[in-house]
């Protein structure tokens, strides 16, 4: 199995850019594109938060406008951009959303493996939390299928990154999150947004990570009083491959660049 | 057909849950399911029965000493991609942005499956749920019998040992919901494969089920063909589930059952009976109150088409409901005398 990972779409209304700079549109149409031309395609497409930049209906109108040509099954979790009840309303056909409450969900079938969705998001505010309530919800649920390699989809990361200003918008109850999974060995992946660049650290004894955004990157600056900025780094996205008793995670790198060249020459030997 | 020719048998032996809460869902359970079998788990919210059919999907795990086995092979380890079922649940759990060709062909992409082959399985699929004309629509152009449809092809596509279904017509209207079971009946004994299927209603259960369990609270309260469950209830609760049931209190004296209205005849009647219970269509006209088991005056008739339905009050706020074709319409406020058959009568 072959999982897509997307994050931090940030989209706006139509003709809008993010901070004045970002063509968050285009740069997600540009990415669908991509995703379309993968061989083999993506057995499933994740996106972990920040699906839009400020929670409105009509921005989830356009952004399910753009994820129109995809062909594999979508699953999203809400990041400290959306809004519950219009992420809700907007993706009122994804079955596995529940209702009403937070926004956190089991996927049991169609997938050799099990996906858990949970909901960091506070609203109104830049960092996360798991609060009793979503922690528990999760012991509860890893707790009911031990047998199943399961991967966590959260916005926000259950660790410190280094980059400080985005440490501030950090995940309460972390320390916790990381004591609920160390009890449940079949979680293979934590996958999360929010950072808007590629960082993976252990969590509980687990692998979790973070995946770059598919428009602006957060720029790499590990100083404890590093200012909140972005640059347009080139833009990615996370394949994670199933081989059957584990995960590989890959980076992709979104835009044209220069190849693929070649290796070795036609007649077999290593160009020189 | 296109089905793996051996149909698979299941048993689950000693199958109990507990969740971490401490909370019994599943009270030690014994079921054996034929290949080919279609067994439906009936019973209200609660009662056990998604609990069971997740443990033969392999989405639930039993207690320690459980033990879940496939044609005699002990499966209780593994997890449902491991087992190769197919399930359908009662939200279509389809993909909204893909459209019904690619939804049916999803569990084979997933497998690798080589193209060519896909094409042609989910093309046989189509036709087997005469939904060829679907085949480039999205799903959210689909009406719900159309994605249930969609749901059954999808499932059967990967060529499943078993069918697992919970509560497929659930959130359809009642008319397409009796429209599809009836599909679905014709197509589980066509392929052959055995199923197992988890509703509340019990005339879909009647319907589909080669045998029927009903669950309550955790426990099996009976299992049997249709026929059994409907004709001897093992228990009180049983036979209050399934169908109309009349219940009068009363007591046995001298061969015969009094109460409220009149004694009926009953030379076998035990004496501890207090209640009896009796269905609508035992209950017959007498020629005249002289000749009734039980007396009464008509309160309300409903016209249902094929026959009627008669509440006739037999006093101390008692009614007797009888149903069928009524040879002359009867009028409340009509005297009536009432004639029931001692082997139509139950007590528990």
């Amino acid at each position: 199995m072959l999982i897509a990972q997307i994050t931090d779409t940030h989209i706006k209304l139509p003709g809008a850019l993010a901070y004045g700079k970002v063509d968050t549109a285009a740069m997600l149409a540009r990415c669908v594109a991509e995703l379309g031309r993968l061989a083999p395609q993506p057995d499933l497409i994740v996106i972990t938060g920040d699906l839009v930049d400020l929670g409105r209906a009509e921005e989830y109108a356009h952004l399910r406008s753009l994820l129109k040509p995809l062909g594999s099954p979508l699953v999203v979790v809400p990041g400290n951009h959306d809004d519950r009840s219009a992420l809700r309303a907007a993706f009122a056909d994804h079955a596995y959303l529940p209702a009403r409450g937070f926004l956190q969900f089991a996927i049991d079938a169609p997938y050799p493996v099990r996906i858990v969705g949970l909901d960091t998001l506070v609203p109104m505010q830049g960092g996360g939390e798991l609060c009793a309530e979503r922690l528990a919800w999760l012991d509860e649920t890893l707790a009911r299928q031990p047998q199943r390699p399961t991967v966590v989809l959260m916005h926000h990361p259950p660790f410190v990154t280094g980059i400080g200003h985005m440490d501030k918008l950090g995940l309460a109850g972390r320390d916790e999150f990381s004591r609920v999974v160390g009890r449940h060995p079949q979680v293979e992946l934590v996958l999360c947004g929010h950072l808007h660049r590629s960082i993976q650290a252990r969590v509980g004894g687990r692998a979790a990570m973070t995946c770059p955004s598919t428009a602006h990157q957060v720029a790499l600056d590990l100083r404890d009083d590093a200012p909140s900025r972005f640059n347009m780094e080139p833009p990615g996205y996370l394949l994670h491959r199933w081989t059957g008793s584990g995960f590989v995670s890959h980076q992709a790198c979104i835009g044209d660049y220069a190849g693929p060249f070649p290796f070795f020459a036609d007649d077999g030997s290593l160009i020189d | 057909m296109t089905q793996a020719p051996a149909s698979l048998s299941i048993t689950l032996q000693a199958c109990a849950k507990t969740f971490d809460d401490g909370t019994r869902v599943l009270e030690p359970l014994d079921l054996s399911i034929a290949a080919g079998e279609t067994l439906v788990l009936l019973g209200p919210s609660g009662c056990g029965k998604t609990t069971t059919l997740r443990i033969v999907a392999g989405l639930e795990r039993p207690d320690a000493g459980g033990r879940v086995l496939f044609d005699g092979d002990d499966v209780t380890a593994l997890d449902i991609a491991q087992r190769n079922v197919g399930m359908v649940f009662q939200s279509y759990a389809l993909f909204p942005n893909m459209s019904v060709a690619e939804n049916v062909g999803y569990g084979l992409r997933v497998r690798r499956t080589p193209a060519a082959e896909r094409t042609a399985r989910v093309r046989e699929m189509l036709a087997m749920m005469r939904i060829e004309a679907l085949a480039d629509r999205k799903v959210d152009q689909l009406s719900g019998g159309q994605r249930q449809r969609v749901a059954l092809a999808r499932a059967l596509a990967v060529r499943p040992r078993a069918l697992l279904l919970d509560e497929p017509l659930t959130a359809l209207d009642a008319k397409l919901r009796e429209a599809l079971r009836t599909e679905i009946s014709a197509l589980l004994r066509r392929l052959h494969i055995t199923s197992v299927y988890v509703t509340h209603d019990q005339a879909e259960a009647m319907a589909l089920g080669d045998r029927i369990v009903v669950m309550s609270h955790g426990r099996v309260e009976q299992i049997g063909s249709p026929r059994e469950i409907y004709q001897r209830p093992a228990s009180r609760f049983v036979a209050d589930f399934i169908g109309a049931m009349n219940r009068l209190p009363g007591r046995m004296l001298a061969g015969a059952f009094h109460c409220s209205g009149g004694s009926i005849a009953w030379p076998q009647g035990p004496e501890r009976a207090q209640e009896i219970l009796f269905r609508p269509e035992h209950v017959r006209i007498a020629e005249s109150e002289a000749v009734a088991d039980l007396r009464g005056t008509v309160s309300a008739t409903f016209f249902l088409g094929d026959r009627s339905r008669v509440l006739v009050d037999i006093g101390d706020d008692r009614t007797v409901t009888l149903e069928g074709a009524m040879r002359r319409p009867l009028r409340p406020g009509e005297r009536l005398g009432l004639r029931i058959d001692a082997q139509d009568l139950l007590t528990f």
